[in-house]
């Protein structure tokens, strides 16, 4: 790789998405740390230091997925999505149990969570079987075919039992065979089957997930316990004001009134919305709002069905993190424990974020047309 | 490339998207621009958090400073059903604290049933020891709140006198109640915010101002010479029999109050338990018919007017007399009799036929002036003023029958404060149990002083009766059972039928024996009732030994000296 080849790559790239991506990445790990801040006499919990590890490894396969050609790793979909399955299969017997749940796998004294690689194996090997040139969208059997793809990897997830990953793959998947041209009808059935599956879902949520969505339904119904979280974080963006109550200053979170456990992790927003007001949490909506323009953009300008497709994906797929973390924070979305792209503590998200976002970037790159 | 299908329905995606953030957008400016007044005020009630801090109560000490009641810091154990019931470990946390605590796991499951309350008490006022059990159990859900519980080091000692206190707080009996002002201190009061664990921030007091503890106690009571009078009492009662017993020693020249007991007695430290019998101090709230003690004063009063002397004869008509046509009889027949005599072998006959050479008004003033039917003034709660009707509604006989103690009734600690006017040269003495209240820096804030509230007979009257009160416990006389080696001792037995339907019981007496010693330089004065003693029921065979091993223990223990020794005091000599 020579330097006219990098010159090309960085002359050709989105700088809205990277600076957005940057600036996202940076707020996050101040904001950890002042979610981990409690006394200015207090030791800081070192989440923050592991998360700008994690930024940089991120950074580092955003570039490599943006260096590289889209195309070239869609090839591997299959492989991709069958080595995340295996993962999947394999973090129900061997992972680690944390409140109940299994969903890391230890890997050199490194925690990853393969559900968080499935999404990107689903979405690569999905974008791929749909951009196929004999595909005919009209036909039912492509799109079975195609949900099911997405089908296998949900149940896994679902196992673990981590609903709210699994949910994810959905809005990604419809997203590709909506652009993709699929019947509408087909999507009204498919919508109806989802309606009529509602009470069976009801029943097969745990205890704890049926309390939530009740919480959410009448946060009074139980404020000190499931109601807690909805409620701390509500008064937390409510007090927050104009221009907020400063960088370490916002009570909420310093008195410990948002849980420590998800502070900087499912509820950073909370505490960027208390700490910096109105002006902080729309910049970082807007901040979002640039990465989504970004993907809308890729799904414009691709070269081929493929470039369109994942960009879809992936905007979708970016686009229901944001939407359902930022709600739950405020009180519109019972909680379910999404985290927010790029800003809350965790690695194994950031990293698989960051490769999405490095794969949009390869399909701005590698454009076919202006825009 | 692209088909019209794929542009449309991108183009719907990107508007639905710019839709759902627009939403977003106009919740965020409503919560975070709009009047949230109900969200503000929930955070501020949600934090705020007020704490009264319990203020530690003063202590009671006896004359010597044993500290005999004092605030302990303890712990109220409470739970939190709900947190409990979010996790599984109810059973778990249910059988430890039962064991710890020594209660039913019943009752523990059960309060964690109440899953809508955030605070349900198991266990109330648990000493450090056992708290700091359950505080290494580290369980989530169960909390101690500090708090202080009395106290007394010596269990049921002075129970009378010291009284309790009640769940409250407050002083209930005793110098507990009498002085509850100043021994409860103020508490202090902390207005701060609490954390999202309900745990107090510390650098966000609004409000603190620390508890005031209370004033401290000096009583004039000695823990030893209590301890004396209680064992003499409780084997008194074992030898004699009795339904009850109480006894009082007073310093001659002060009026202060030494030793009080009264029994039966109870544990303060379990007075929940007493019952009110047990509670109350007869000692100065059981009002009785003296009977022959009572002639002291009678014959006093004559003596002080000069209307008899003591070695003036009096004709006892052998042990039978008709007086205005009802009879009067002495326990043990006589005949003529001096009036020192008189009260040496406590005839009933002479002292009436003594009381009757005094009009109705002047007796009266007399028994009034040595504090018959008045109130002492002593500080202690629940104080009884005795009995001793007006002259208008006096009998034609009411002179002869209160000559011999009947008709009139007192408390024990009358009775002691009169006989005690006879040994300090006829002044009569406040009793007093509470020799200083110091505040916390050690100042006094209140001063028990000795205070003369009468003079019923001269100074010369006062000897003289000291002399024929020291016969009494001679040979010949109804003490003799007082008699104490090397000390002469004053008093005066009583013998009182105790009053039942329709008359006096022949069977059922009140034996008393009131009196001071050494006789010819009076130190201390003690009084000693027995109520209802079986078979022996005569205060000079019940009382008066109790009396004597009292008085035997407590000349050592104070250095009074004897008349067969040199003047020094026990401690002091060499040897055994």
């Amino acid at each position: 790789m020579n330097w006219a080849r990098i010159k090309w790559h960085l002359q050709r790239q989105d700088w809205g998405l990277t600076l957005a991506v940057l600036v996202l990445m940076v707020s996050g790990v101040f904001f950890i740390y002042s979610a981990s801040f409690q006394q200015v006499d207090l030791p800081v919990s070192r989440m923050y230091q592991r998360q700008i590890l994690w930024a940089l490894v991120g950074i580092g396969g955003y570039v490599t997925l943006a260096m590289n050609d889209y195309r070239r790793i869609a090839s591997a979909a299959w492989w991709i999505y069958a080595v995340t399955l295996v993962l999947l299969v394999l973090v129900l017997f061997v992972g680690k149990q944390v409140h109940g749940a299994s969903r890391w796998l230890s890997l050199f004294n490194i925690q990853v969570q393969p559900a968080e690689f499935a999404k990107l194996g689903v979405l690569l090997l999905v974008a791929r079987y749909w951009s196929r040139p004999d595909l005919d969208p009209d036909h039912p059997g492509y799109l079975v075919a195609a949900l099911g793809m997405a089908l296998i990897p949900f149940l896994l997830i679902a196992r673990q039992p981590d609903l709210g990953t699994a949910m994810t793959l959905w809005p990604m998947t419809l997203v590709i065979l909506f652009v993709g041209g699929v019947r509408l009808k087909w999507l009204v059935i498919l919508a109806m089957v989802g309606l009529m599956l509602l009470p069976v879902g009801w029943f097969s949520l745990g205890q704890y997930q049926q309390n939530r969505i009740l919480v959410f339904i009448d946060a009074d119904r139980d404020p000190y316990g499931a109601g807690w979280n909805r409620i701390q974080s509500q008064i937390a963006v409510g007090s927050g004001g104009l221009t907020g109550k400063g960088y370490l200053q916002g009570t909420q979170n310093v008195l410990g009134y948002l849980p420590r456990a998800v502070a900087p992790t499912d509820f950073i927003y909370s505490v960027i919305a208390e700490e910096k007001g109105f002006v902080g949490s729309v910049t970082m909506l807007l901040l979002y709002g640039v990465m989504l323009a970004a993907g809308i953009r890729a799904a414009v300008v691709a070269r081929d069905r493929l470039g369109r497709y994942l960009a879809a994906g992936i905007t979708g797929l970016i686009f229901f993190h944001v939407f359902v973390n930022v709600a739950m924070t405020v009180g519109l979305m019972p909680i379910t424990g999404l985290p927010l792209p790029l800003m809350s503590y965790g690695g194994s998200f950031m990293v698989s974020t960051m490769l999405c976002l490095g794969l949009l970037q390869s399909i701005i790159i590698r454009r076919g047309r202006r825009f | 490339m692209s088909t019209p299908t794929y542009s449309g329905r991108l183009a719907f995606i990107a508007v639905g998207m710019v839709a759902l953030f627009a939403g977003l957008g106009v919740r965020l400016a409503l919560l975070h621009l709009g009047p949230n007044v109900d969200l503000q005020e929930r955070v501020l009630q949600i934090r705020h958090t007020e704490r009264v801090i319990p203020a530690e109560r003063g202590r009671i000490m006896d004359r010597r400073g044993q500290v005999l009641a004092m605030d302990l810091p303890v712990k109220d154990i409470s739970i939190n059903p709900q947190a409990i019931a979010a996790t599984s470990h109810g059973p778990f946390i249910a059988a430890h604290l039962a064991r710890i605590l020594e209660v039913e796991p019943e009752m523990i499951l059960a309060r964690m049933e109440r899953t809508h309350r955030l605070d349900e008490p198991i266990r109330r006022r648990v000493h450090h020891d056992v708290a700091e059990q359950v505080a290494r159990l580290n369980f989530d859900g169960v909390f101690m709140r500090d708090r202080m519980t009395r106290h007394y080091v010596q269990g049921g000692l002075m129970c009378h006198v010291l009284g309790f206190v009640n769940h409250e707080d407050v002083g209930s009996a005793g110098v507990e109640q009498h002085f509850n002002q100043a021994l409860r201190g103020i508490t202090g009061l902390r207005v701060s915010e609490r954390d999202g664990r309900r745990r107090e921030v510390y650098n966000r007091r609004h409000i603190d101002i620390p508890p005031r503890p209370g004033n401290d106690i000096y009583l004039t009571l000695d823990q030893e010479l209590q301890y004396m009078m209680e064992s003499a009492l409780d084997a008194g009662l074992e030898q004699y029999g009795g339904q009850a017993a109480w006894a009082i020693m007073m310093r001659v020249s002060t009026g202060e109050i030494l030793a009080m007991a009264s029994r039966p007695a109870f544990d303060l430290n379990e007075f929940p338990q007493s019952t009110a019998e047990e509670r109350r101090n007869r000692a100065i709230s059981y009002n009785y018919e003296p009977g022959s003690t009572f002639k002291v004063a009678v014959i006093a009063a004559a003596l002080n007017e000069g209307l008899v002397t003591p070695d003036e004869l009096i004709d006892c008509e052998h042990g039978r007399w008709y007086y205005r046509g009802r009879p009067l009889r002495d326990y043990s027949p006589h005949g003529v009799l001096s009036v020192a005599d008189v009260l040496q072998k406590s005839s009933n006959i002479g002292s009436a036929k003594i009381a009757l050479k005094m009009t109705e008004a002047k007796l009266e003033e007399y028994l009034r002036a040595f504090g018959t039917g008045r109130l002492t003034g002593i500080d202690l709660p629940g104080e009884e003023a005795g009995i001793l009707n007006p002259r208008s509604r006096w009998s034609a006989i009411s002179v002869t029958r209160i000559a011999m103690g009947h008709e009139v009734a007192v408390t024990a600690l009358q009775q002691l404060n009169a006989v005690n006017a006879i040994a300090n040269e006829g002044r009569l003495m406040r009793p007093y149990v509470v020799r200083e209240v110091l505040n916390r820096h050690g100042h006094a804030i209140h001063r028990g002083t000795p205070e003369v509230i009468g003079q019923p007979i001269r100074p010369d009257t006062a000897r003289v009766m000291a002399r024929l009160m020291a016969r009494v416990t001679e040979e010949g006389g109804t003490g003799r059972r007082a008699q104490l080696a090397g000390y002469p001792i004053a008093g005066k037995t009583g013998t009182a039928q105790k009053p039942i339907p329709g008359g006096y019981s022949d069977r059922l007496n009140i034996a008393s024996f009131v009196g001071f010693l050494p006789a010819d330089d009076p130190e201390i004065s003690m009084v000693v009732v027995v109520d209802e003693p079986q078979p022996q029921r005569t205060g000079g065979a019940v009382a008066a030994p109790i009396f004597r091993d009292i008085a035997e223990q407590a000349v050592l223990y104070l250095g009074i000296p004897s008349n067969d020794e040199p003047e020094v005091p026990m401690w002091a000599r060499s040897g055994p």
